[in-house]
């Protein structure tokens, strides 16, 4: 088969960071080539090498076996490279038929002419089995259908070679199905597809060849029949990958918080909470498994207090909760990992120390007369402690949190929230985009927690990470509770069919 | 309010003169948000056209040089803040403040040059009104509506064409796409950068005229001040106004009537203190964001610095 | 030395150097500013040299002018903290003039129809000057709390509001005669001046207020939530912080501020109101706390040299007749400048410079001094760009 592109010694520098460390790929026509590695390994930064939105310190991009420089995503375009971005690029505000066709000079005349770009972005759709209403507004759809808008825009651009940046991780498995069959479709008419993804599962299903890339280096080439998904794994990290395996609770204590037939904004489809009923218990953690966007978000604000149910109680050991605001949360014991560390969890221009006591400024410790004067010895005193025992990785306990990496900006949050003993953790998305080694570190924080008597409510959109630390598994859909499920010997199948709404 | 009555033609014609300023720079003010330019110095670009038209006007005897004098010097201004908040990605309300203080001091600056410090004021050059055939004779309306200066018949004429720009023209939606989403539309091959910096030559251009339009055909003389605060008022239209060429004309119309009402009612009533009157365009400003504006709903990336590479 | 701590040390040198540019960054601004300001001098025909030494010898030259100058200042010192402390809860209080306004409005009119006389007579009228300053920012802050509104607009709607309702004032309500002005408050209600000085106690107070807000936003409870709101509203709270009322209190404070400003202003200078009164004195109070980077003591400092120059450009004008907006040009550039020479420091790509440079310095500490001096140079060069 023929080389459709290859990159070769692609290095980029930010800083004096290294993002890319002489790394070559080649992909031919017609292939599903597979970008393997951690977060901070470099995928991105390759590929956004390759459409054209960094330019590479050194190294050489061939493509149809011609050298060429890449300027600019335009280049890129008119090449035939594009790239469905992790984070969808598209503007919420327009209907897909617009997002489509922006930007784009198919169509030579100033002047829109709508019903004809309809048509033709139709029959591309049609050709590659590519769902999508047109004339719907972004905003308004769900996250596949998005996805499919992404693919479409980047076929109407004349794409031969399409980047896919973890596609699958906002999808069902049924629309992963969907996907996978489009991305046969495509490599039928020989066009190439590079895969991103770190679901081995997935990798070793659709891939015809994997790069894995580790530390901003290419580690190797390896053709997927002639591998396993422990032999990718170990190349992935580095060293031979042993997963911890973690004693599941099946005695927990009495309840700490329990949703009586909690509704929020019930209307909605994506992003409300209907009917919930649910306890969390002393010493267990609880893993509630789904889609994104199944309202998962709305049950984290429920039980911290950020938001007020539509209907239904929230009780807790002294009683209904009749005041929902997240400081009578937190004065009852609620800790919380916010799903957003840096627009929720932190402020990213205050220093590490002072984050460190965000919650607690007027702590006897930290401050004379409730907050009327701070003891910044103390303070200080407390940061340097707290540093050390959750190893934060940091220059000084005063530079600005912002300029920590994802890893230990998650510690500092971690140590502020289990340094009061919660009743309560809502942990959701811990370990969103950080690395193997700092996900081992939130794993073993959360079940030393619970082991220590706290109740955990684990949010996650990784299923993998809610069957490793969850004592019984709770599976959203739609905002409905399709079902629970023990922890321990986990029906692993009928949860992912529950998951999609069966 | 018999003299009221009688006053309506009066207040009609007012209404659509004071109208004009309000409308060119809110459509400025459009054109900067839509890409998501936040430009708070309205006010500084317009004293800063109003000065350059009034000075090119007296020493040409030509208001139309002064016309262009007046959208050069708002060019110029604006180039400014086009550099520091694109380039350097300065905060874009900070720096619309920065211009605000700039381009009076400038202004006035310039004018005691050329003056010295003379309580006088110099007496420039007005732009005749040019009447529309048979439509100016219709009755009452026919006068208020057609016989306006060349400037307001361009400025009504921006409405239909912005909003046509911004939903017939593949250029439209480009440039809206920027201040969505930049990054998208970079990824789109959009030119984001040039993008904003058309959108600040346009701002630029349409404020200075604002601007220019006090000294060339609202009065004839520039004094310190003589903005009053009506960029910050367009930039209230533009929120009021949803961000839709149509609403801002609305906004605009609905201000420019209090504006005109001021002058009228301090002209036929008397006994109230004359502050009351003048403050009815700021009040009638702020009591319409209180009962029509919700929810913030402009483009979705506007006011926010776009760092590239 | 291992690979960590090595990273460590650069990291930090990195995060020195960003201290000492971002504290440089008003000193080249205001470098550059002058020679800019000179150069238009220059090209009216006059000695920029000489308008500049008019500009200093006016208003530094003896302790009476240093006095006045001081004075000048004084309110600026007001309206600055005022527009720092809205501005760290992330509101941006532009209303700073007309709270100024209603607040001398206010303390005139206890001044001249309340009898009280001396000490008592002068803190009521401070008072009244504060209770009705802090109203006329609730306004906006309520609308924004509300309504959702945009404070700077109706901030900003409501300093024209206030302008005209003091002419109302002293053109209707205490005119002073045929002259379109108040009365002068009663002698025994001026602010204490030292003897021989034009200086008045007003400008203790205002540095003792600096002090004080400075305490409150450093090491106080309250100031640290006031400043997580503006940095970050939504992690506030999410982090139990009362977001709304946090808000609404600091809107309030900056407004209390601004119209003790003009009570101040008032009783230690004015005497009485007139056409033009606290005129621009709520942008100038934004344009200083900008420049100090919304450091109260460094609002201080800025203010007191705003007031130098106010000072000054009579002597200049008087003296190479060159109109006092040069002044007012020169101040606007130095907020330019100085607003972008610290969001140049803030872009990525000057982070990712000064980490080389800092790597650079490790491997030849020698050459550290001279690195720095050119990139003192280049930051002066972006400025100048703008």
């Amino acid at each position: 088969m023929a080389e459709l592109m290859r990159m070769e010694h692609i290095s980029k520098r930010f800083g004096t960071k290294l993002a890319n460390d002489d790394v070559s790929l080649g992909v031919n026509e017609g292939e599903v080539h597979t970008l393997l590695g951690e977060n901070g390994a470099g995928k991105s930064t390759l590929m956004n090498v390759l459409t054209g939105l960094y330019q590479p310190t050194s190294g050489k991009i061939f493509f149809r076996g011609k050298e060429t420089k890449i300027n600019g995503p335009r280049d890129a375009a008119s090449m035939g490279i594009g790239m469905v971005h992790q984070h969808f690029m598209l503007i919420n505000a327009m209907t897909a038929l617009e997002n489509i066709t922006l930007g784009t000079k198919n169509n030579p005349s100033p002047r829109l002419n709508r019903s004809e770009d309809k048509r033709k972005v139709q029959e591309l759709a049609d050709r590659y089995g590519l769902e999508v209403d047109l004339d719907a507004r972004v905003a308004d759809m769900s996250i596949g259908m998005q996805q499919r808008v992404e693919i479409l825009k980047v076929l109407y651009r004349g794409a031969d070679l399409l980047v896919l940046d973890e596609p699958t991780a906002v999808l069902t498995d049924v629309e992963a199905e969907g996907l996978f069959s489009i991305m046969q479709s495509l490599t039928a008419e020989k066009k190439a597809v590079i895969f991103i993804s770190h679901k081995m599962r997935e990798v070793m299903r659709v891939s015809d060849r994997i790069t894995v890339l580790r530390d901003g280096k290419s580690v190797t080439t390896l053709s997927c029949a002639e591998t396993t998904s422990q032999e990718l794994a170990d190349l992935m990290i580095g060293h031979r990958f042993r997963e911890s395996i973690y004693e599941k609770v099946t005695n927990p204590g009495e309840a700490v918080m329990s949703l009586n037939h909690v509704s929020l904004y019930p209307e909605r489809k994506h992003g409300g909470l209907k009917d919930v009923s649910l306890s969390i218990h002393r010493g267990e953690i609880v893993g509630v498994a789904g889609i994104d966007g199944n309202g998962q978000s709305q049950l984290a604000q429920v039980v911290t207090g950020f938001a007020q149910p539509t209907s239904g109680t929230v009780d807790t050991p002294s009683g209904k909760v009749a005041i929902y605001s997240p400081k009578s949360f937190i004065d009852a014991g609620v800790a919380d990992i916010p799903e957003d560390r840096n627009s929720m969890g932190l402020v990213g221009d205050m220093s590490i120390a002072e984050n460190l006591i965000l919650k607690n400024t007027d702590d006897e410790r930290f401050s004379y007369g409730h907050g009327a004067w701070f003891k910044s010895r103390h303070i200080h005193e407390f940061a340097e402690q707290m540093r050390e025992k959750n190893d934060i990785r940091c220059a000084s306990v005063d530079q600005p949190v912002r300029s920590l990496s994802g890893g230990n900006q998650q510690k500092v949050i971690l140590a502020r929230e289990l340094e009061s003993h919660p009743s309560l953790l809502v942990a959701a998305y811990p370990t969103r985009g950080l690395d193997i080694g700092a996900t081992e570190f939130v794993h073993d924080a959360m079940i030393r927690e619970r082991d220590a008597g706290c109740a955990i409510l684990l949010i996650s959109a990784d299923f993998d990470e809610v069957l490793k630390l969850s004592d019984r598994i709770v599976v959203l859909f739609e905002g409905q509770v399709m079902g629970t499920y023990p922890g321990k010997g986990a029906p692993v199948k009928e949860i992912s069919l529950a998951m999609a709404g069966k | 309010m018999d003299t009221i009555l009688s006053a309506l033609p009066d207040i009609l014609s007012a209404t659509m003169r004071m109208t004009v300023p309000l409308l060119l720079v809110a459509i400025a003010e459009l054109f900067s948000e839509r890409a998501g330019m936040v430009n708070i110095g309205l006010d500084g670009l317009m004293s800063g056209g109003a000065l350059a038209g009034f000075l090119a006007g007296y020493f040409s005897g030509n208001p139309w040089v002064g016309v262009l004098a007046g959208m050069v010097a708002g060019v110029l201004i604006n180039l400014i803040y086009a550099y520091c908040t694109i380039k350097l990605c300065v905060d874009q309300v900070v720096l619309g403040m920065a211009i605000n203080i700039l381009a009076p001091a400038l202004a006035s600056f310039f004018y005691k040059v050329a003056f010295g410090d003379s309580s006088a004021l110099a007496q420039g050059v007005q732009m005749a009104t040019v009447s529309i055939p048979l439509l100016s004779d219709i009755p009452v309306i026919g006068p208020a509506l057609f016989q306006q200066t060349p400037l307001a018949y361009i400025a009504y004429l921006l409405v239909p064409l912005s909003a046509m720009f911004f939903t017939q023209y593949r250029a439209g939606l480009n440039y809206c796409a920027v201040g969505e989403n930049p990054q998208a539309a970079d990824t789109l091959g959009i030119n984001v950068i040039g993008t904003k910096v058309l959108a600040c030559v346009i701002c630029g251009a349409l404020s200075g005229l604002g601007g220019a339009f006090l000294t060339l055909c609202y009065t004839s003389t520039y004094a310190d001040g003589i903005v009053a605060g009506r960029g910050f008022i367009a930039l209230s239209a533009v929120i009021f106004g949803r961000w839709q060429s149509l609403g801002v004309l609305v906004a605009c119309m609905l201000f420019g009537f209090c504006d005109a009402l001021q002058i009228v009612l301090q002209v036929n009533i008397q006994g109230t203190p004359y502050q009351f009157f003048q403050m009815i365009p700021y009040m009638v400003t702020l009591i319409a964001l209180v009962l029509f504006v919700s929810k913030h709903m402009g483009p979705a990336a506007n006011g926010q610095p776009y760092y590239h590479e | 030395m291992s690979a960590i701590t090595d990273k460590k040390q650069r990291e930090s040198l990195a995060m020195r150097y960003e201290r000492i540019f971002s504290f440089l960054a008003p000193l080249v601004a205001i470098l550059i500013s002058f020679v800019i300001g000179g150069i238009v001098i220059a090209c009216l025909g006059k000695n920029p040299v000489q308008g500049y030494a008019l500009l200093f010898s006016g208003s530094l030259g003896n302790p009476q002018k240093i006095a006045s100058s001081l004075v000048s200042a004084c309110p600026l010192i007001f309206t600055s903290l005022a527009a720092a402390f809205a501005y760290k809860c992330g509101v941006f209080n532009l209303g700073g003039e007309g709270q100024f306004i209603m607040g001398a409005v206010a303390s005139v009119t206890v001044a001249l129809t309340s009898g009280v006389e001396g000490v008592p007579g002068i803190l009521l009228c401070i008072l009244a000057g504060i209770i009705v300053g802090a109203v006329w920012a609730a306004i906006s802050a309520v609308m924004k709390i509300v309504r959702g509104l945009n404070e700077m607009i109706t901030s900003i709607m409501l300093n024209y509001v206030a302008t005209l309702f003091m002419s109302y004032v002293y053109t209707s309500v205490l005119r002073d005669g045929a002259n379109p002005q108040t009365p002068s408050v009663p002698d025994s209600l001026m602010l204490y001046k030292f003897p021989g000085f034009r200086i008045h106690a007003g400008v203790i107070v205002a540095v003792i207020l600096t002090i004080l807000v400075a305490y409150v936003l450093d090491k106080t409870s309250f100031g640290f939530k006031v400043r997580a709101v503006g940095l970050n509203p939504l992690a506030s709270r999410v982090n139990g912080f009362p977001v709304k009322a946090l808000i609404f209190v600091s809107f309030i404070i900056s407004g209390a501020i601004a119209g003790m400003g003009g009570s101040i202003e008032l009783l230690g200078k004015q005497y009485r109101l007139m056409s033009g009164f606290g005129s621009g004195f709520g942008f100038d109070g934004v344009a200083v706390a900008l420049i100090a980077q919304l450091s109260p003591i460094g609002s201080l400092f800025v203010a007191i040299f705003f007031g130098i120059l106010t000072t000054g450009a009579s002597s200049m004008q008087v003296g190479i007749a060159v109109p006092t907006a040069i002044v007012e040009i020169i101040r606007a550039l130095i907020i330019i400048f100085s607003v972008s020479g610290m969001a140049w420091l803030r872009l990525p790509k000057t982070k990712q410079f000064l980490a080389v440079l800092a790597a650079r310095r490790d491997a030849k500490p020698a050459r550290a001094e001279g690195a720095m001096a050119s990139v003192a140079g280049t930051t002066g060069k972006e400025g100048a760009r703008a």
